[in-house]
């Protein structure tokens, strides 16, 4: 079962495109990710399915309901954790985690044991607590009543690496537990870490979408190699997946390597003597630009 | 309606509901006090003295200044008091909706189990409570202090004042409600509920003194606006009451109806 699909959702603000014939599915149980570069339109897509934003075409279900810009008893299974956190700021982490109490009837039976793993004290006003405290907090009121889907707008902005891992480890257990999760990031290395499924949006259109393992074969790292002898570019050249292969000095050589090509360079690479090896990953902008130029033909 | 978004409306707002308060009491309480102080006689000539343009700029002509009401309406209920409530409820009014969508704290209540009609209808609610606040406020005062001053208000008196006070600010802030479900900034709605109310007492004034204005006087939320006669025991037009109730009534249900539709991120 699907737990959210839409089927050409569109959202424009007057003349300017939000969205624009998003069709997507999120089965139950996966960690689905949503990358797109800023302004792309995932925060839009995350509001037109929470109800917040009407859209303009199209329709949307989650949890097996369409979804209404009046749906409660939708967003009582749904946890929202937004990308630019803005809460009462004269009030405390308390009287916040109260509120949310309040309105769902009865206090998460996950919050005294999110609290403690982020160490997160609610008796601070917001207007006190650093960027990275908000998002704990705006992270404990989204996940304590453990909803049945989550959903995360870059939700480790802010943090620092161990609370980054604490949000990893809460969003498998999760899912361990059967919730799907929903995440918007733009950060790859989140993305590899948690999701099974990604789906990438660029000027408001969908433009694939992929599994994780099939992001990573498109994946591209820079490799740097330094040679005890002298280089040349026929050791690279040639070889499926390495582009853009050139010689740095007397004995190095730089290439583009795309993620299921790593074995075969490895292997060549072995058949000379190796004095230094680098390889980086590109950046998500070259992923994209990567992914982009594939999906478009060639045109960036 | 949710009791507990009720709470959280009025402790967001508690700051300004109690210095409105008590800045009312303690105006409504010096208001009484100073009655006896310039003496009926002293203040009938101080008012016969008066331009009739002056007079029409403290609240209308219909009252006998010479009067408990009179006074009441010149020095303080007629324009002070409106000024006062008015101000304190555009503001209230106006942050309602788009108050929080401003502020992004619309988004984080909505992104809970609460429906907007629920959310819009306690907002309304919040609203009601805080009119009836500051015209118990108001009016109390006057009713609790007046023996000890020799002012006598009988019971049937304030409860006409205070329900017709609370109907002229429920139909102003009625209209600043609406606003604020139909823009995104509070105070884009608040400076256009002003603005609409500047306009109306502008024209109330051009009237009292110009019988060529006097044409937009039967929808003049202002211009019925009359707390001297009321003081003085006179009854209240029927047509007011139902200015106030329609104008009221009907802008609160559209900003429900505005917001339950309207985008909120």
């Amino acid at each position: 079962m699907d737990v959210i699909s839409t089927a050409g959702l569109s959202k424009f603000y007057g003349k300017a495109r939000g969205i624009e014939d998003l069709s997507m599915c999120v089965p139950s149980g996966a960690v689905y990710g949503f990358l797109g570069p800023n302004g792309a339109g995932k925060t839009t897509t995350i509001r037109c399915l929470l109800g917040m934003l009407k859209p303009t075409a199209g329709e949307a279900m989650v949890l097996g309901e369409p979804v209404t810009l009046d749906g409660s008893a939708l967003r009582h299974r749904i946890g929202y954790v937004a990308g630019e956190v803005r809460l009462f700021e004269r009030e405390t982490g308390r009287w916040h985690l109260d509120l949310v109490a309040g309105l769902r009837g009865s206090r998460g039976p996950l919050e005294a044991e999110l609290l403690e793993r982020f160490d997160f004290d609610p008796g601070r006003k917001v207007r006190e607590l650093s960027k990275g405290n908000k998002q704990k907090l705006a992270l404990i009121l989204g996940m304590a009543h453990d909803p049945e889907l989550l959903i995360l707008d870059e939700p480790t902005s802010g943090l620092d690496p161990l609370n980054q891992e604490s949000v990893y480890e809460v969003i498998e257990e999760r899912v361990a537990a059967g919730r799907t999760v929903f995440l918007s990031s733009h950060v790859l290395s989140e993305v590899e870490r948690v999701c099974d499924r990604i789906g990438i949006i660029r000027s408001g259109h969908l433009v694939a979408e992929e599994d994780v393992r099939s992001l990573l074969a498109k994946r591209l790292r820079h490799l740097q190699v330094t040679l005890a002898g002298d280089a040349d570019e026929s050791l690279l050249t040639g070889l499926a997946g390495v582009d853009s292969v050139a010689r740095v000095g007397a004995s190095g050589l730089t290439a583009r390597v795309k993620g299921d090509a790593v074995d075969s360079v490895v292997k060549r690479l072995a058949t000379t003597e190796v004095a230094d090896l680098r390889i980086t990953q590109a950046s998500l902008e070259d992923v994209f630009l990567e992914f982009y130029r594939d999906a478009e033909g060639g045109e960036a | 309606m949710s009791w507990t978004l009720l709470r959280a409306t009025l402790r967001a707002r508690r700051t300004s509901i109690m210095w409105y308060s008590v800045s009312l009491v303690a105006y409504s309480w010096l208001m009484t006090w100073f009655y006896p102080q310039i003496g009926g006689g002293q203040y009938a000539e101080l008012i016969d003295n008066m331009p009739p343009e002056m007079l029409a700029l403290f609240g209308g002509t219909e009252v006998d200044f010479a009067t408990l009401g009179g006074y009441f309406q010149t020095e303080y209920l007629g324009l002070m008091w409106m000024l006062i409530v008015a101000s304190a409820v555009i503001i209230f009014a106006s942050k309602a909706f788009a108050g929080g969508i401003a502020d992004g704290t619309m988004e984080f209540t909505l992104a809970q189990p609460v429906s907007r009609v629920r959310l819009a209808v306690t907002r309304v609610v919040a609203l009601v409570g805080y009119i009836v606040l500051l015209a118990a406020a108001s009016f109390a005062p006057i009713a609790i202090f007046g023996p000890t001053y020799d002012i006598e208000l009988s019971a049937q008196t304030f409860w006409t004042l205070s329900a017709f006070g609370v109907l002229f600010m429920l139909a102003v802030g009625g209209i600043a409600m609406l606003l604020s479900a139909m823009f995104r900034d509070g105070g884009r709605a608040g400076g256009i509920a002003a603005g609409v109310m500047g306009v109306l007492w502008v024209a109330d004034l051009v009237s009292n003194v110009s019988e060529a204005a006097e044409v937009l006087d039967p929808v003049n939320l202002v211009t019925y606006w009359q707390p001297g006669k009321i003081i003085n025991g006179d009854a209240v037009a029927p047509e007011a009451w139902w200015i106030y109730g329609i104008v009221g009534a009907a802008s609160l249900v559209a900003a429900v109806l505005v917001f339950r539709r309207r985008d909120v991120a």
